[in-house]
């Protein structure tokens, strides 16, 4: 096992500084001292080998990134640590000490906490209460729970770790990032000192992220033992002293992140070589798809979210919109989809004005959509993937005939998705709220693109979707802009609208600030840009008119 | 301790369909020795001439002539000589799992669209009220014999749909356009329905032959007739009306599961938001879904005038409210409506032979199909909520990448 206690780690692609691991193995004994053995678990589900002889050795005191793509194996693993799953075969070993968990509540009494993406905080109870529930102290014989020493208690382990948390202070209220803090302290409560964090950076800032991996620091150099799954490539180089990559249930191998690189990551991952940046042939502009003019929004609270927004999509071009979450891009997409109507402005597609239209005729007309939220609008959770393959066609000529839906070709259909979308498990009968977060996203770019579009107008498409398959959304987006299709693409990752946008703009305050080619703009001057600063004048962006002139603002 | 319940949970939700059977079944034998022990107890504290002396107390009720009169009694005392299928008995039950059937579709559907409508008594009364008129009316220009039935029985059931979708449409609408609850809306609409219909029926539609408050009687021929089988002139039942509700039922059934409407209805009903983004116009489907749903109620009404009284008298019995305990009990499944309605109607018709036959108040064999209805719910109560428990514990990490909980809590999935 490498020896984590020298030197610094580098991210391999940005390099990065990581502070350095000096205290790492913090219980002296040192590189030998595994905190977790799994050794050939084996876990089988009906249909699937979900881990296959897996192996992972967690040394105490150091950050473990389990690496691998959605349906790899990795969540499963974490969850036979944690109780929830009991293996067919193979050893938990914890503390060197071999143990079987029938719940949970066996992994935490030996030691064993885990951070589910999703917290598990009431919402409108103290952080104190949340952090003590199920496990009070209590005082005159049973009768009471002892606050003060709850609070007391949060107090220490705050100071220990240094946290900034508020014992008093209502779940509800706190920041996502700060509730996280609290799973955190829940866990350490109990007497955690192997702690897994599912996907912990998927709902959290950047700023959070940064947050977070200090506090993974500090745990680690007060001894505790971190194993956190990923798919992202960036956080585990950059945050894990060692990387374990799970591949279809398998264990590929375990690797230092400093004598590793993010394509040779990538590879492991996914079983080939894969192109991290898509290539994106320039192409002439067809016609007018989409066009907005002087779009207004109010939100419900009356504010105006979106400040008189023009643009235009042309045929086989993808617009791209780069900003910060809430800067009034969620109202625009809403209006232009046809789930809100603008306060002010109109909308045209394919030549006529859509302003007044309903989202059913939207549809009709040729707006395939995927949405932010995939799971309140993307998919019915509680439906199976047949039935969610006809979502938004229900009224279709395809797949209704006369008012009633032609099951046996919704199902065809269906399968086809699945099939081509690599939707994991193939299986139409499956309820959409059993597939992992990826897979749904996957069902749901594969049902948007084979629409038969003429424009997509697509929201963050590749969110929670591992490299592979990202891959190939990319792919697929840039084969229906050559077919002449008018792609919208709102993205949070900046690389994605980058490498993917003919043109992009940036929208601050619900206005667009810039609109420019992708390829003249370092991400640097973009993010300036996001954050509401211009880095330079060059573009005179006075007024922000999205033309189909490359870069030019009128 | 806790895993096994989630296994017990798990067995619950997986069960087979036989399996579910057999534990309804279950289910209702432990209702059955329960309701027993507390008959049997009863009987200590009541006084009567004749009764099991035990230890110097006496103990007046029989539990096993109580369950015999409450599920034999139902069927007319199948098991004594002289049985015949066309009996009273029977024909009570019947009548009132037909009347429930149309009350327990109306409330499963706007339940499948995310309503709970308790205004189907409301829309019940209006419907009744406007069959009864409009037949009253209609029979002075058409003609008498078999073509008035064939004519103004449709008419009357039309009119029952109309009236009463027309009254849910109301609560519809106020939900769309100004966001009024309809829990709230519908239990005020049934008062107003009350109140609607008496001033109508003291404004115009009285019997001027009778003191009582109640229309004029239909024409005999109006009333749907004893067919195929000769449920005789004063049992009040029809099979033809009984094989009318069994095939509305499938059809209800049927556009919730395979018409562009009926899934638009169920996502509306689980997953409003979805069913926005799929190109469902929610305030349509709101007023649309409520529409339907009083006008099964309606024609719940219908059939309470064309075939139980042929006319409209202003005492309603609670057939809207007792459609809520169906529709649950049914799991909103239109397909179980049928099944439990027909458990309502023995409950009912049973009890009032237990009255007949037995000292037994009328308040303890309310308390003892309580208990039936309550055990046979259980099971299916823990496998919708028991559903939800494990979606959420166990099953949530695996969505790696985020996965909402979002579950409609459907029973017949």
């Amino acid at each position: 096992m490498t020896d984590s206690g020298t030197g610094t780690i580098a991210d391999g692609g940005r390099g990065v500084e990581h502070g350095d691991g000096t205290a790492r193995t913090a219980g002296g004994d040192g590189g030998g001292d595994l905190a977790v053995h799994l050794d050939n678990i084996t876990k089988r589900f009906p249909g699937v080998v979900a881990n296959d002889r897996v192996d992972l050795r967690v040394e105490r005191g150091t950050v473990h990134a389990l690496l691998g793509e959605n349906g790899a194996g990795k969540t499963t693993l974490m969850n036979v640590l944690y109780g929830l799953y009991q293996p067919e075969g193979g050893r938990v070993v914890v503390d060197g000490q071999e143990r079987a968990f029938d719940s949970p509540r066996d992994a935490i009494d030996a030691g064993v906490g885990m951070i589910h993406q999703h917290f598990m905080l009431v919402d409108t109870m103290t952080v104190a209460e949340n952090i003590a529930l199920g496990n009070e102290p209590r005082k005159w014989f049973g009768l009471a729970v002892d606050r003060e020493r709850i609070d007391r208690e949060i107090r220490d382990l705050c100071d220990r770790y240094g946290f900034d948390v508020d014992p008093g202070a209502t779940v509800a209220d706190l920041s996502v990032g700060a509730q996280q803090r609290v799973e955190i302290l829940k866990a350490l409560y109990r007497g955690a000192d192997v702690l897994i964090l599912d996907e912990p950076t998927a709902v959290l800032t950047p700023q959070e992220v940064e947050g977070l991996y200090s506090v993974l620091e500090e745990l680690t150099e007060q001894g505790k033992t971190i194993i956190f799954i990923t798919h992202k490539l960036g956080e585990a180089t950059h945050a894990a002293d060692e990387i374990t990559v799970l591949r279809d249930g398998e264990s590929v191998g375990t690797v230092d992140p400093t004598a590793t690189t993010q394509e040779e990551l990538a590879e492991y991952m996914v079983g080939r070589e894969v192109l991290l940046e898509a290539d994106v042939e320039p192409r002439e502009n067809g016609d007018v798809v989409l066009s907005t003019d002087d779009i207004v929004v109010e939100d419900e609270r009356e504010v105006e979210v979106v400040s008189g927004i023009d643009l235009e999509v042309h045929s086989g071009e993808i617009l791209g919109i780069a900003g910060v979450d809430g800067n009034g891009q969620g109202q625009l997409i809403e209006a232009i989809t046809g789930l809100r109507t603008p306060d002010e402005g109109t909308i045209t597609f394919d030549g006529e004005e859509v302003t007044d239209w309903s989202r059913r005729e939207r549809i009709d007309a040729g707006m395939a959509y995927i949405p932010e939220d995939r799971h309140e609008q993307g998919l019915v959770m509680s439906f199976d993937l047949v039935e969610n393959g006809v979502l938004g066609s229900q009224r279709s000529a395809e797949f209704a005939n006369g008012g009633r839906i032609d099951w046996a070709s919704v199902r065809d259909h269906t399968e086809d998705i699945i099939e081509t979308y690599d939707v994991r498990p193939p299986d139409a009968d499956a309820d959409a709220v059993s597939l992992s977060g990826g897979n749904q996203q996957k069902f749901i770019v594969g049902r948007e693109f084979e629409r038969d579009p003429d424009l997509v107008v697509a929201t963050h498409p590749t969110r929670g979707v591992d490299i592979g398959s990202t891959e190939f959304i990319h792919d697929r987006l840039l084969e229906l802009r050559e077919e002449g299709v008018a792609v919208l693409l709102v993205s949070s990752k900046l690389d994605e609208v980058q490498s993917l946008s003919d043109r992009l703009a940036v929208i601050y305050e619900g206005e667009f600030v810039d609109v420019t080619d992708p390829d003249e703009i370092t991400e640097e001057e973009l993010g300036l840009l996001m954050a509401g600063e211009h880095p330079s004048e060059r573009h005179e962006p006075t007024d922000t008119v999205a033309t189909g002139d490359r870069g030019d603002a009128e | 301790m806790r895993a096994r319940i989630e296994r017990l949970l798990d067995r619950l939700i997986h069960a087979s369909a036989m399996e579910r059977i057999a534990v309804s079944l279950a289910a209702l034998f432990a209702s059955i020795i329960v309701g027993a022990v507390l008959v049997f107890v009863s009987g200590g504290f009541a006084s009567c001439r004749t009764g099991l002396d035990l230890a110097g107390w006496t103990f007046c009720y029989n539990p096993i002539q109580v369950y015999y009169e409450l599920f034999l009694g139902a069927l007319g005392h199948p098991l004594e000589g002289g049985w015949s299928p066309t009996n009273f008995n029977l024909a009570t039950t019947l009548q009132q799992t037909t009347l429930l059937i149309f009350t327990g579709l109306s409330v499963a559907v706007a339940f499948r669209a995310g309503l709970f409508n308790i205004g189907t008594q409301g829309q019940l009364v209006v419907g009744a009220l406007a069959t009864a008129v409009t037949v009253v009316y209609a029979a002075a220009i058409v003609p008498g014999g078999f073509v008035g039935t064939v004519v103004l029985i449709p008419i009357g059931v039309l009119a029952g749909a109309v009236f009463g979708g027309l009254f849910g449409a109301i609560p519809g609408a106020l939900k769309a356009y100004a966001d009024a609850n309809e829990v709230i809306t519908t239990i005020m609409l049934n008062f107003v329905a009350v109140g609607i219909t008496s001033t109508l029926l003291s404004w115009r539609f009285q019997d001027p032959d009778s003191s009582n408050p109640q229309t004029e009687p239909i024409p005999e021929y109006a009333e749907i007739p004893n067919l195929p089988f000769g449920f005789g002139g004063t049992m009040d039942f029809s099979t033809l009306a009984l094989a009318f509700a069994v095939l509305l039922m499938i059809g209800i059934a049927w556009l919730l599961a395979r018409t562009s409407f009926g899934y638009e209805l169920r996502t509306s009903g689980v997953q409003p938001q979805a069913a926005a983004y799929g190109g469902v116009d929610d305030k349509r489907m709101v007023v649309s879904s409520m529409t339907l749903s009083g006008a099964l109620g309606g024609i719940g009404g219908a059939f309470w005038v064309l075939m139980v009284h042929g006319r409209w008298l202003e005492n309603v019995p609670d057939l809207g409210f007792d459609g809520i305990a169906v529709s649950i009990l049914a799991g909103n499944n239109p397909l179980g409506v049928g099944a439990s309605a027909f458990l309502f109607g023995i409950l009912e018709s049973g009890s009032q032979s237990i009255g007949t036959a037995t000292d037994v108040p009328p308040e303890l064999v309310g308390v003892l199909s309580g208990l039936i209805i309550l055990f046979v719910a259980m099971p299916e109560f823990f496998r919708m909520i028991g559903a939800r428990y494990l979606h959420v514990e166990p099953d949530e990490p695996v969505w790696a990448d985020g996965g909402g909980t979002d579950d409609g809590g459907e029973t017949d999935a």
